[in-house]
């Protein structure tokens, strides 16, 4: 039968053909000989400035830095496929929605040994909640990088126009409700709204409301809702009573995006968050553009803003490591450079992204030239920074919140039995976990 | 969901396959040494697509399948068999079938609307005209672009206060995020977007119909609407099968317009929502693939019996000849 062992060998060329193509992207990375530590991040705006940093840490290692940079959803799916497929970068960011799951599934080095050994690195000097939110059983597997925090944006143009003074960083959340209402009336003939905030501008909207009202979205221990605490369920109403009515209607919301209406020059002021900073500073009209901090709220009422009255969310990315990476060693020292002190001030000058580690943000309010963004680390003195509530099922309970807010939105009044509702069901997810 | 190691795997069925095929050889014996020869070259070279189908289509059907049994850990790891659990808890869930029905409300307004209206133009640009070439070409465009530019172009007219749409009609009217229309907007989308393809498949058909029997129908006084439908209709009957059977299966598992035309902040968001997202929304961001997988075997479930009494009635309706 020669024909048909002509026919097996051609399959079997076939199937090695393919295992070969397999072969050579692996090449380009992990392999040990060639002395190259892969990285893996999604965000493009950060590249260049990343990439400033590793080419210092190749100078002092000989290891050569590779970036690769699939974008948001490819990143996942890479990962996610490595971690099943044993095709892992080296050295890649971790985030809140799937460090948990990553950790679980042991696809990450245990940095415990490392960071005992590293007299260059203190834990204690970044941010604690990004510190716990890479902590599993005790363990560390990520390194902070960088964090967020939020900052209200406002057009001095349609300020000007009407007539409203700008805002300064000594306003309460009441004066923020008052000024977005006295625009929404004035600029009613003009389309022209005072502030936006949707169902899903939690972290960059009312979530930081409900921490400067006192309320808490989920309990310190992680182990039940927070929606029904009094304080969130005033915030939430306020929220209805004062803030909604002042928005674009909840329809406009779902169809247009904050940022979209907001560089269209339809919105007076809006809450944002600092990754968005670099979109503003581009825009056409960047110079109609001014930054100031989140209101607080006078909970005691002294007329003054205590530290615990102004409190924005915050989060932050951690560098992790491959489990089973072949440099576990010069991957760690790549990582633990990129933290370091002189790096994370680095990174901040650059604009790429304010530091992990704690005071070292100043030089990033400078970053942008004439765009004074110093109200993102401002707050850092001035305020609380709360981390973004999250637990093991933190994709199902936000979910959950957000499908039933919607009907708040929509009809502001039921908004305590809304809020309500969700407590109950978040508590009985938290309750699975 | 990468399958672990499934070259070996597919190997075995492979050579299996040509085993079974040489068994064949043997019981008929009419084939000469030449014919073999042929034969086994044959499966060589359909061996990479074989191989592909394996692989990426009948690998992953069975994986979902024992998948749909589990509470899937992380990663595929930790899978722990559950038995019925997610389909109990499938039939206790109303969401499923909500969403079904909206599924289902798509397919039945949409589906009528594609096969009148590209049959309507089949059946116009079958003639002799002036621009015909400049018309097929119009009707088609938009099976050429990409499905979620399509879609980003329409949310744009859609949107109600910046929208084309409202602009030209001079109204207010909140084409996606209004609960009694939105999905009469999103079956406009779906209707413009497949015409142009049903039209292209049907005209094929027409031109398969030979001129004579218009001819000797004429000759016995019947012409026009008559005509159409004693003649064309039934001897396009193949052509309407085969597009209405794969109608119905696309719009069932319709997935991308409302994902990328609405914003699920919309109050009418749950009265479009369909199937095939609930099952992305579990499988991918709530990570419960088990739950997911059940879900779309139900789904694999009803397309299979629409589509088994559908070809029961064939018979009845379809002439091939």
């Amino acid at each position: 039968m020669k024909t048909r062992m002509v026919a097996l060998l051609l399959a079997l060329v076939l199937c090695l053909g393919l295992a070969a193509c397999g072969e050579t992207t692996d090449n380009g990375g992990s392999s040990s000989g060639s002395k190259v530590i892969e990285v893996a991040i999604w965000d493009n705006n950060q590249l260049d400035g990343l990439q400033k940093i590793a080419d210092e840490w190749s100078k002092t290692s000989g290891y050569k830095v590779e970036f690769t940079v699939p974008g948001w959803d490819g990143y996942w799916t890479m990962l996610e496929a490595g971690v099943s497929g044993g095709e892992m970068p080296d050295v890649f960011w971790m985030h809140s929605n799937n460090a948990e799951k990553y950790m679980n599934a042991g696809s990450l080095l245990n940095l415990d040994e490392y960071i005992a050994k590293d007299d260059s690195l203190d834990l204690k000097n970044y941010f604690e909640g990004i510190n716990q939110l890479y902590t599993f059983n005790g363990s560390t597997y990520a390194i902070p990088k960088d964090h967020d925090t939020i900052a209200v944006i406002y057009n001095k143009a349609i300020f000007d126009k009407y007539g409203v003074a700008y805002p300064t960083n000594d306003w309460t959340w009441e004066d923020f409700a008052a000024i977005a209402q006295e625009i929404t009336e004035k600029g009613k003939a003009d389309g022209i709204f005072g502030t936006y905030c949707n169902v899903g501008n939690n972290q960059d909207g009312w979530y930081n409301l409900i921490y400067s009202f006192g309320g808490e979205v989920i309990s310190a221990d992680k182990k039940s809702s927070g929606y029904d605490k009094p304080e969130t369920i005033e915030a939430m109403k306020f929220l209805a009573e004062k803030i909604l009515p002042a928005c674009p209607s909840p329809d406009s919301m779902a169809s247009t995006g904050a940022d979209t209406m907001f560089l269209s020059g339809l919105i007076g002021m809006v809450s944002m968050g600092s990754w968005n900073v670099n979109t503003f500073y581009t825009s056409d009209n960047a110079e109609d553009y001014a930054w100031v901090m989140l209101p607080y709220e006078d909970r005691n009422g002294n007329g003054t803003c205590e530290k615990e009255e102004r409190c924005t969310i915050y989060n932050g990315l951690g560098w992790a490591i491959d489990a089973h990476t072949k440099e576990a060693d010069a991957a760690y020292s790549l990582i633990s450079y990129f933290s370091s002190k002189e790096a994370q001030i680095k990174q901040a000058e650059l604009g790429v992204t304010m530091a992990g580690y704690v005071g070292c943000s100043e030089p990033f309010a400078k970053a942008f030239g004439d765009m004074d963004v110093s109200p993102f680390v401002q707050i850092e003195e001035e305020g609380t920074l709360i981390f973004r509530p999250y637990s093991k099922s933190t994709a199902i309970w936000e979910d959950d919140a957000y499908n039933a807010l919607v009907a708040a939105w929509s009809a502001p009044e039921t908004m305590e039995e809304v809020v309500r509702g969700i407590a109950d069901k978040m508590n009985k997810t938290l309750a699975d976990e | 969901m990468i399958p672990n190691c499934p070259e070996g795997t597919t190997f075995r069925a492979e050579s299996n396959i040509m085993r079974k095929e040489e068994l064949l050889l043997k019981k008929k014996k009419k084939m000469t040494p030449k014919a073999k020869r042929e034969a086994i070259w044959g499966f060589v070279f359909i061996a990479p697509t074989i191989i592909g189908l394996l692989i990426l289509n009948y690998y992953p059907i069975i994986d979902t399948v024992w998948q749909s049994f589990c509470k899937t850990g992380d990663f595929g790891i930790g899978n722990t068999f559950i038995g019925l659990n997610n389909y109990i808890k499938l039939i206790h869930d109303s969401e499923v079938f909500s969403t079904l029905w909206n599924s289902f409300k798509y397919a039945i307004l949409s589906l009528p609307l594609t096969v009148s209206i590209s049959l309507v133009l089949a059946v116009l640009l079958n003639r002799k005209m002036r621009g015909r070439g400049l018309y097929r070409t119009v009707y088609f465009l938009p099976m050429v672009c990409a499905p979620a530019a399509i879609a980003m172009v329409w949310r744009w007219m859609f949107n109600q206060d910046y929208g084309l749409l409202n602009h030209i009609f001079n109204a207010k009217i909140s084409w996606v995020t209004d609960p009694t229309i939105a999905l009469i907007a999103i079956v406009i989308v779906g209707v413009w977007s497949a015409i142009g393809y049903d039209m292209i498949l049907l005209l094929g058909g027409l031109q398969d119909i030979p001129k004579d029997y218009y001819e000797a129908a004429s000759i016995d006084g019947s012409s026009g609407v008559h005509a159409f439908f004693r003649i064309t209709i039934p001897l396009l009957s193949p052509m309407l099968f085969f597009i209405i059977q794969t109608g119905i299966m696309g719009a069932l598992q319709l997935f991308d317009l409302p994902f990328m035309i609405m914003d699920q902040s919309s109050r009418a968001w749950p009265k479009v929502k369909t199937i095939t997202y609930l099952f992305y929304e579990y499988a991918f961001e709530k990570s419960n693939r088990g739950y997911g997988a059940a879900i779309i075997m139900f789904l694999i479930l009803i397309i299979s019996v629409i589509t088994f009494i559908l070809q029961k009635t064939e018979k009845k309706w379809v002439h091939y000849d």
